[in-house]
């Protein structure tokens, strides 16, 4: 589903992004642990072309990312094209990012209306479908503000799911969460993993990789330094950097 | 057994329950007092004197204050406060809009507008489309090579009203394209983020997330530029528009009760100035939706309370905390 080649990426002299080589199979769930600063947030951003990559090649579902290679050159995609792929990619915030100015049901249903075309009847039924699957039926006609973050991030996850991605995009969704609201997200992803979806997921949540991820990446400085199954790399660390971070943040 | 625990008692305790709620003698301030009075006294001297001052006359106040000229020079100054803010915001957004484009050369007229029109005085814009028929008489649109061509005199073309709408509007447009800008750069750069990520173009996350959340930023300023032009629109004079200051300079320079008109429209201004700050109000309100959890009370609710309960409530400004829902 993801594929990405040597992909290099810098920030005017920084260079966040140094070499990344990794594959997502359809259905797989691939979590992603560093430090902050290795750079697992920007590959995340590359991966539906919010950040252009400088170097290498990235493909979703056999397509690359903001480009199209005819013969030996690449041509940017025009800004429609790159809307229509980003459609095609949920993502879900550390900082939730609803529209304020929107009751639940209104932030769930923007994208489908304005996007996808959809008709009001059929947007609003799956958006009232969604909020029920993610435990906020009642809330329909809250505004982000008069919801607790869990319940943010709930209808952040249930907005996402509305364009009917192929791919979810998590980026540390629970980092932002009192501990107490974590459960509640992250059951949310849980389910939806059960459901197959594609998920590729930064996040600091060990259990919750060692549970459902089907695959873990450790990242520092820019590089992939250990990636496996979560129960592996969790438990037996082969490289010396990542045993030292796990030793902080086991 | 005796009593170790000594103190002022708390009355009505109880285990278990609530204590009444204290009722204490407040603190006096004569000095508040002695301030205000004196605040009063000067004020009301002031005021007492131009009353009551010797050759103003009352009575021509009275009789032109509903005049029929007055009436009309009334609807003329609103008919020029709405349209030049209808320039001033629509042209100012596309101006902020402009200023924030990746285009460069977009980006770089649009700067070039601002600078133009808010560097020059708007009673000299007034002025210069008045008198542009001087040097340039007529005006014209065509497409060249093209049987397409209208032409027009520049007097039949700009009237006085058109020249003193155009001069208020086009200088307004480049005050609201930076109150505009600073409404858009105010939205959390997330919001932007969030709604690219759900595949929407640049021109809907504009109109659909960035713009109205911006409004909030946006309307308490463009509330004053609107009170603000009610005025400046007097500016019209000088094109001979016969708005309510041009139509009391009119009368008074016929009747010579010069004060006297200067405080029939002076009147009439406050009056409408008033009127627009009570709606600017409701306006706040209305784009406050999603940023606060309770609206604040309307005037009207405020005033009722105060007579229901006689307890004047504090205006809220920040947001009022509910109780998590868990």
């Amino acid at each position: 589903m993801v594929k990405a080649e040597a992909v290099h990426k810098s920030f005017g002299r920084l260079e966040v992004l140094r070499g990344i080589d990794l594959e997502v199979a359809p259905k797989e769930v691939m979590c992603m642990i560093g430090p902050s600063g290795s750079g697992k947030s920007t590959f995340l951003r590359c991966i539906n072309h919010l950040e252009k990559i400088d170097a290498g090649r990235l493909s979703v579902d056999g397509e690359l990312v903001g480009y199209r290679q005819r013969g030996n050159k690449l041509y940017e995609l025009p800004d429609a094209e790159v809307c229509k792929k980003r459609s095609e990619i949920g993502m879900v915030f550390q900082r939730f990012n609803l529209f304020p100015h929107m009751t639940a049901l209104a932030n769930i249903m923007e994208a489908p209306l304005l996007v996808k075309k959809e008709s009001r009847t059929t947007a609003e039924a799956r958006a009232r479908k969604l909020l029920d699957r993610v435990g906020l039926a009642d809330k329909v006609d809250s505004y982000p503000n008069q919801l607790s973050g869990g319940q943010q991030q709930r209808v952040a996850i249930a907005r996402a799911l509305a364009m009917e991605p192929k791919l979810m995009l998590f980026d540390e969704p629970t980092s932002a969460l009192d501990p107490e609201l974590v459960g509640e997200v992250l059951d949310v992803m849980r389910s939806l993993a059960r459901d197959g979806m594609t998920m590729v997921v930064v996040t600091h949540e060990m259990g919750f990789a060692r549970e459902v991820g089907d695959s873990l990446v450790f990242m520092d400085g820019g590089v992939i330094v250990e990636t496996g199954t979560p129960r592996d790399v969790l438990s037996s660390p082969k490289h010396e950097r990542t045993k030292a971070f796990l030793s902080k943040v086991l | 057994m005796t009593e170790t625990v000594s103190g002022p008692s708390i009355p009505g305790s109880q285990a278990g329950k609530r204590p009444e709620t204290i009722k204490a003698i407040p603190v006096r301030h004569p000095w508040r007092w002695l301030s205000g009075a004196v605040v009063l006294a000067i004020a009301g001297d002031i005021v007492y004197t131009i009353v009551t001052a010797p050759n103003l006359n009352w009575g021509v106040v009275g009789a032109f204050l509903f005049g029929r000229l007055i009436r009309e020079g009334i609807v003329i100054t609103l008919e020029l406060t709405v349209l030049a803010m209808a320039i001033g915001v629509g042209l100012g957004i596309v101006m902020a809009v402009m200023r924030l484009s990746p285009n460069p050369v977009v980006s770089w007229v649009s700067w070039l507008y601002i600078w133009f029109f808010r560097g020059t005085p708007v009673l000299v814009q007034i002025f210069f489309w008045y008198n542009l028929n001087i040097v340039l008489p007529h005006i014209g649109i065509g497409i060249p090579g093209t049987p397409f061509n209208l032409q027009a005199g520049t007097n039949q073309l700009i009237n006085p009203f058109l020249a003193a709408t155009l001069g208020l509007g086009l200088n307004e447009a480049a005050y609201m394209a930076e109150i505009v800008r600073a409404g858009i750069i105010s939205v959390e750069h997330g919001q932007t983020e969030a709604a690219q990520a759900l595949g929407m173009t640049r021109l809907q996350v504009m109109r659909r997330i960035v713009l109205p959340q911006a409004m909030r930023v946006i309307i308490p300023p463009t509330g004053n530029e609107t009170i603000s032009m009610l005025k400046t629109s007097s500016l019209a004079f000088v094109a001979a528009v016969p708005e309510l200051f041009t139509r009391s300079e009119q009368i008074s320079s016929a009747n010579f009760a010069v004060v006297e008109l200067a405080i029939v429209a002076s009147i009439w201004y406050l009056v409408m100035t008033s009127i627009l700050t009570v709606g600017q109000y409701y306006l706040e309100r209305y784009f406050a939706r999603g940023s606060q959890r309770e609206l604040p009370p309307t005037p009207w609710q405020r005033f009722r309370k105060i007579l229901f309960t006689g307890h004047v409530p504090p205006p809220i400004e920040a947001p009022i905390p509910l109780p998590r829902a868990h």
